[in-house]
């Protein structure tokens, strides 16, 4: 099996199991009594953060591992992981401020969480239109991960900053010091949740790490500017 | 003890806005991969 079908394999899994969180989410869990329905946003908006910064984390790791070893295969799983990221960061843009509406009362407001993942997302974008304009594979792989380091010292500061300023946003109630301050049930879905993106991210990344293959082999170069 | 809010319209975009990123995402990986 090569490796793009290998990638589809995994993605068409991930979907269907998608479909069995949605199940989960909407018919057999709790409806939360102060934030009501809209409170199930939860279990697609913090796993599609998670694979947001899964992806930038690993963008910044190989991109570390290329300009130490040179390695091409390291640039291009972060040219992968990239726009796979910029997917889920999507997700985690619009989902939010569809969750924020109705319990804030405001689609945004400009505190330090929300404003430093609209930055991670213009930082995937920047990534993305760096190695598009970038024509030599050399200079681009080095430029490019200069820019994924960047995104990967940007990432604390996103977990950080809910504890650093004054926000709207909630603070972390799974990946804390303490243990989770959520009922079972809804515990239960959100790390099934969890459990799917990455599956989704890594049939994504498969795919499109594939991809690169195949144009490289064609010499059309990278998939952005094909 | 309070009423629960009537808000599941949000629930129902978000859920949909989800599923419509991702399988479009998930489809224009299939296209390229068999562009000639």
């Amino acid at each position: 099996m090569s490796l793009a079908q290998r990638g589809r394999r995994i993605t068409l899994v991930g979907l269907v199991l998608l479909a069995g969180v949605y199940v989960r989410a909407l018919a057999y869990t709790p409806i939360e009594r102060f934030q009501g329905p809209a409170q199930k946003i939860f279990y697609l908006h913090v796993p599609a953060a998670w694979s947001a910064m899964l992806a930038m984390g690993l963008v910044g790791l190989s991109s570390v591992l290329y300009l130490l070893l040179r390695d091409p295969r390291f640039d291009r799983f972060a040219a992968a992981s990239a726009e796979v990221g910029t997917t889920f960061s999507l997700v985690m843009l619009t989902t939010g401020p569809i969750w924020a509406k109705p319990i804030w009362g405001t689609w945004w407001t400009w505190d330090a969480r929300l404003t430093l993942t609209l930055f991670l997302f213009f930082l995937f974008l920047g990534y993305l239109l760096l190695r598009s304009a970038v024509a030599e594979p050399g200079l681009r792989a080095r430029y490019s991960a200069v820019l994924g380091i960047c995104g990967l010292v940007l990432l604390p500061f996103i977990h950080l900053s809910v504890y650093l300023f004054r926000t709207l946003h909630p603070q972390p109630i799974v990946l804390k010091p303490s243990s989770p301050s959520l009922p079972g049930e809804m515990l239960i879905t959100l790390l099934l949740s969890f459990a799917v993106f990455t599956v989704l991210y890594v049939g994504f990344v498969t795919q499109r790490y594939a991809l690169s293959l195949e144009r490289e082999a064609q010499g059309s170069g990278d998939v952005g500017r094909a | 003890m309070p009423d629960v809010p009537q808000n599941g319209g949000y629930m129902v975009a978000a859920y949909i806005v989800t599923a419509v990123i991702l399988l479009v995402y998930a489809v224009s990986l299939y296209r390229r991969a068999n562009r000639p």
